[in-house]
């Protein structure tokens, strides 16, 4: 149905304005699916993916200018570009971890912003650079269409990468960088190499979607392409959807996007948009750490029917540990493993699996507690948990 | 311990010289130490006498500033944690480490020997694979939490876990720091009846440990550090009875 609704949108669309902002969207939706190839896969936020956003783009209008290459030849040469010129930087920036490495990012697209602007002779500076548009024939909402279906299958073909390595066993490796680095590697993941590649593939797809948007907009400054504010904006729609979700940094960009658009065309004379973009992240942050799509997920099993939870316990099995505990007088740390060796050991055969899961580290819970517990413990708390005990 | 004893060791995972400092700490200082193949080896000493980085070192974590490490006749010193691991040295970590927001199944999938480029990119869920990662959670005893978040097990499961884990990359010795601490009794017992099955497979374990009981239940041979370098060697009755340990350990 989404891919249906997408298709249509063109159609749909009442006007060439309403087209191009979906267009936006639409090329917001690749950047944060691109971004979230490192950010979601590593857990490394990248601030300055905009530079790969912009090389991408100037790639493209330099190649074109340049050496008079069709356009997608030449937009196809820039995501090399881009790739080739990832990998070093890769290997310096992952040296570092955390927010030394979100600031190294930063730099990147700073330095590269003052270097496309001083460098006028070669990057138009700017007065910009105008990019030949690849279909001189079409009229302008003929255009639009044309990249709005690019741009979607840009963003397909992310999406069925982004799938592919998140089942795949490098995929697995990823996540366990994002969980516990150290851990990974002393597992035999060779974590470098892993995040590396990762870099670089989120990169490249960053740099094609910049590219893709330089033959659509025509029209190219250092301060927009090399601008904080778009890799801020990939990091917000990614954390938004939820970043360990295929469709999250979609459906971040979605909604988003979609905000941004809006609040620039009512409020376009102010700095509105920018405020409303901060009070969006607070709330994000702040409610809904996981992104929409886990607090979402999360609010249709607490209220949906309620599936087996690891921590729940009937009634009969609660009396139960508690016997268990009363007779073997043990702590309030040791129940979990009582309860282990018990089931090991077959001496109390009514314990049920409840029984044995049940890490009740607060103590042994008395029956009152029993229902709102369950209630609670069937829905995943997102920052509570052992990790915190530590 | 006498020399024959010494002869007929084995050389499987020793250092020699090590020595590593944080600042104007040493943490380590010139240890030499040898484990015994296929036994189980122990490393007592009170709190800050090096053991952790002593561990640390050996399994390259951290980088010691002189000494070497040979696991199997090859030299390991400085070589990446990764590269140490795929030579079939697995180890645990002192407050228990997971990743837990995986799966517990997802858990026991990272580690694997080392895969070809196709085994890559080819999906995670591996059958032979899956297999093996099942019958290692039924060993442990926690088979039943297959598709837990590995966050919402107790502490002692997470313990066991950590231990499947560790195994899933087959690894011919296993150091485990503190397998007991934090543990309940109980639990101590189950890990150690795993740890004498799998040393009876022969697998050799260096435990850092400072539940007494488990140490001399357990372990062939106890190695004694204080200060950064081994003190005395030998087997628990020896170590036990040894007045350098005595004074390490009571200050008397």
């Amino acid at each position: 149905m989404g891919v249906a609704l997408v298709l249509a949108f063109p159609t749909m669309a009442p006007n060439a304005y309403i087209l191009s902002a979906g267009i936006v969207v639409a090329s917001y939706a690749c950047t944060a699916t691109a971004w979230n190839f490192m950010g979601g896969f590593t857990g490394y936020v990248s601030l300055g993916h905009a530079a790969f956003f912009g090389l991408g783009a100037y790639g493209t209008g330099i190649l074109i200018r340049d050496l008079g290459l069709p356009s997608f030849v030449a937009w196809l040469l820039a995501g090399a570009i881009v790739l080739v010129i990832t990998i070093p930087l890769g290997i310096a920036a992952l040296r570092v971890r955390g927010a030394s490495f979100v600031i190294v990012s930063i730099s990147f697209v700073l330095i590269l912003l003052l270097v496309f602007q001083a460098w006028g002779s070669f990057t138009g500076g700017s007065d910009g650079l105008v990019v030949p548009r690849p279909f001189p024939d079409l009229l302008r909402p003929e255009h639009h269409r044309v990249f709005f279906y690019l741009f979607a299958a840009l963003l397909a073909v992310m999406l069925l990468v982004w799938w592919a390595i998140d089942r795949s066993r490098f995929g697995t490796g990823l996540k366990a960088v994002r969980e516990d680095e150290d851990k990974a590697q002393a597992l035999g993941v060779p974590t470098r190499n892993y995040k590396l590649v990762a870099y670089v593939v989120s990169a490249t797809f960053t740099g094609l979607a910049g590219g893709m948007y330089a033959l659509w907009f025509g029209d190219l400054d250092p301060i927009f392409q090399f601008s904080i504010m778009l890799g801020s904006y990939m990091v917000l729609m990614a954390l938004f959807g939820g970043v360990r979700h295929l469709f999250g940094p979609l459906l971040g960009a979605l909604v988003v996007g979609t905000g941004l658009e809006y609040f620039k065309l009512e409020f376009g004379d102010t700095q509105f948009h920018l405020v409303a973009t901060a009070i969006l992240l607070g709330v994000v942050v702040l409610f809904m750490p996981d992104g929409i799509i886990p607090a979402v997920q999360s609010l249709v099993r607490r209220f949906g029917p309620q599936d087996s939870s690891i921590r729940e316990m009937t009634a009969a099995e609660l009396l139960e540990h508690n016997r268990a505990v009363a007779a073997g007088g043990a702590t309030a740390e040791g129940t979990t493993a009582v309860g282990h060796l018990e089931r090991r050991g077959g001496a109390t055969p009514t314990e049920g699996q409840g029984e044995d899961v049940g890490p009740r580290r607060g103590g042994p819970g008395g029956s009152s507690r029993g229902t709102s517990e369950r209630m609670e413990d069937a829905a995943p708390r997102p920052r509570t948990g052992p990790e915190e005990e530590r | 311990m006498t020399t024959t004893a010494t002869e007929q060791r084995t050389r499987n995972l020793e250092t020699v010289g090590l020595t590593k400092s944080f600042g104007g700490v040493h943490a380590v200082r010139d240890a030499t130490v040898t484990f015994q193949h296929g036994k189980i080896n122990a490393l007592i000493g009170p709190n800050g006498s090096g053991k952790t980085t002593f561990f640390n070192c050996v399994t390259g974590m951290i980088k010691p500033d002189s000494g070497t490490v040979t696991f199997r006749g090859h030299d390991i010193t400085r070589k990446a944690p990764h590269t140490i691991a795929r030579a079939g040295i697995g180890r645990s970590f002192q407050l228990c480490r997971i990743f837990p927001r995986m799966t517990v199944l997802e858990n026991m999938l990272v580690a694997v020997r080392p895969p070809r480029l196709r085994d890559l990119l080819g999906g995670a869920r591996n059958p032979e694979e899956i297999d093996k990662a099942r019958a290692l959670l039924v060993r442990v005893g926690i088979d039943h939490l297959e598709n837990a978040e590995a966050r919402n097990l107790s502490y002692g499961q997470q313990k066991l876990l950590e231990l499947a884990g560790v195994l899933m990359g087959d690894p011919d010795t296993i150091m485990l720091d503190e397998p007991a601490g934090g543990v309940n009794p109980a639990l101590i017992g189950r890990i150690g009846t795993l740890v004498q099955e799998l040393n009876a497979e022969g697998r050799t374990f260096l435990v850092v440990e400072h539940n007494m009981d488990m140490v001399m239940s357990l372990s062939h041979h106890v190695i004694v550090f204080d200060r950064g370098r081994p003190i005395a060697e030998g087997t628990p009755a020896v170590v036990q009875s040894d007045p350098r340990v005595l004074e390490a350990y009571l200050g008397v």
